[in-house]
This record gives C-alpha cells, structure tokens and sequence, in this order.
C-alpha cells in the first residue's frame, strides 16, 4: 500500500501514528482484510487532503482524523463482521473464540453462543479429570431420583452411570457443539442477508 | 427559532434516512466513500461523519446491498468505488414506496 507522503514531519507523524492504530485494530483479520481497511482508510484522508489543500498539512490532517473517529471505534464492526466470516470458513477455534467475543454485543443470540463456547471447553477438561478422578467425575443418579452431570465432591450416595463412556461422549459433545456454534453464525448470516433481500430494511 | 424537540426529531429523521439516501445517490452513480459524504452533503443537506458512513457502507455491503470495486488513480492511491446490487436496487425501491406512503398519510 503507498502511503501518503508529508512535507511537515510533524504531520507524518500523527499519520503514521494514526495508521499504526488502525493496523493495530484489524490485526487479528486475514491480511487481505486488513490490507483492505486499511487501504480505504487511507484512501479516505488522502481524497480529503486534497479536497483540503492547503500550505498547512496539519489542519486538515487533524481535520480528517477527528472525522474519522478513533480507529478502534469506527473499525470494530468491520473487524466483528469480517472475524465471523472467517471463523465459519476456516472452522478455527481461536477465530471463533474471538469472532463470539467480537460480537457479543450484537444481540442475545451471541451471548447464547458464547456460553455454549465455555461450555465446549469445560467438556474436554471433564473428559480428563474422568481419568484422574474416575469415581467424581460423571453422570450420577442418587438415592432420591435426582441426576448430576460433571465434578461432584461427594460420590458416596451417587451411582455413576456411564463409566468411561464418559469420555469418548465428552468428545463428542465437544464436536457437536462446535458444530451446532458454526452452523448458528452461518444461519444467522443468510437469515439476515434473506430479509433485507426481501425488503425489510424499509428505512422508516 | 427552532425547538429542540424538532431539532432532535430531524436529527433521528435524517439518521434513519441515511441508508435510503446512500442507495439513492450509489443508484445514480458509483461513489467512493469521501465522494459519498460530499453528494448526502449537496443532494440531502445531510452532513455525515466518517464514522457513521462507513460501518453503514459495511452492514449494506455485508447484506448483499451494494457491491465495491478498487479503480487506481495516477496518485498511486486506489479508490473504492462502492455501488448498490440488483437485491439493493429492489430494496430501495421499497424503502421510496414505504416514504412515499408515509408521506403521502400525513400531508
């Protein structure tokens, strides 16, 4: 990307200082996405520098950047958008962890997703502590009818049911949720793309 | 001199009016972002900060509204056009029906 060229230094430098916020916004995009935002964030102040000429670089410079909006504001939904995109292409936890975090704001759906994320994780850690220790760690049934699922402290008056079943199912679940989080966020992608193809984005 | 009260209600009027009028001015012609804010500027008197354009030019584009294309310019500096889709045009369509029968209920 060619950057903007300054005659004052002291301009060059609240505008690298600028861009190095931003790259330091999309970090965690594809390269290509974040060569894209930050190419048309870039485009953006050089059309208004030039709209703005002047003797003076700093005025307008600082004049755009206020309009602009601190780059971690005005970048994050692009970042939340583009991470969702890549954690349901790429089926990578870390992008998915991040892409859950990224959204957890946009609505109760997300939220849902995200506690069913620690609930992923909590599964494979139960699948080992079944090996370390075999009698807390289950699917109990008590005396009285009533069933616990996980670390209980005391297994005295509980049957276990499962045995080491326990893990491969553990595993399993794991997967599956993984899965079912995957599936919701592309769900959710054509669901919204769906409506306002069929209009109901009606401005009023 | 004009009231709050209205000064607010045209401020929420032109903000919910955004989306319409960027497709409006994207069907006419392709726009690259600055050149966007310079015609809501002109065409609608609506003087719209960078921050409030772009995430707008995201979730439209992100929705299947608009579509976008990098033209190189002699400066070295690409711009990115952005213009509105065959499903966009069909949602403004509806979006002007939707003002117009407003419109037309309360003159």
């Amino acid at each position: 990307m060619k950057m903007i060229s300054f005659k004052e230094i002291s301009a060059k430098r609240v505008y690298n200082s600028y861009m190095e916020r931003c790259k330091k916004a999309v970090r965690t995009l594809p390269v290509r996405d974040q060569e894209e935002c930050l190419m048309e964030v870039n485009s953006h102040i050089y059309e208004f520098l030039t709209d703005h000429g002047s003797e003076d670089e700093m005025k307008p410079l600082l004049d755009v950047l206020d309009r602009l909006g601190s780059p971690e504001e005005t970048l994050k939904e692009i970042v939340a958008s583009k991470k969702i995109d890549q954690a349901t292409r790429t089926y990578n936890p870390k992008h998915l962890f991040q892409a859950l975090v990224l959204n957890i704001s946009n609505g109760v759906t997300y939220l849902i997703l995200f506690l069913l994320y620690v609930l992923l994780i909590c599964f494979p850690i139960l699948a080992i502590l079944k090996i370390i220790r075999p009698d807390q760690v289950g699917y109990f049934t008590s005396d009285k009818g009533t069933f616990s699922f996980g670390y209980i402290s005391t297994p005295d008056h509980a049957k276990e049911l499962l045995g080491y079943w326990f893990i491969p199912i553990m595993f399993a679940a794991t997967v599956g949720i993984y899965l079912v989080i995957i599936f919701a966020l592309r769900l959710l992608r054509k669901i919204k793309i769906k409506n306002n193809q069929h209009g109901s984005q009606t401005g009023l | 001199m004009k009231n709050d009260f209205l000064n607010n209600w045209q401020s929420q009027l032109r903000k919910g009016l955004l989306p319409l009028c960027a497709l409006y001015i994207l069907e006419k012609k392709s726009c690259y972002g600055y050149e966007l804010i310079q015609e809501l500027k002109s065409v609608f008197g609506i003087d719209v900060a960078e921050g409030t354009l772009y995430p707008l030019l995201i979730r439209l584009m992100r929705d299947g509204q608009l579509t976008h294309k990098w033209v190189e310019q002699p400066s070295g500096i690409p711009r990115k056009y952005y213009s509105v889709s065959p499903p966009g045009k069909k949602t403004l369509k509806e979006m002007k029906s939707s003002l117009s029968l407003l419109a037309s209920k309360v003159k």
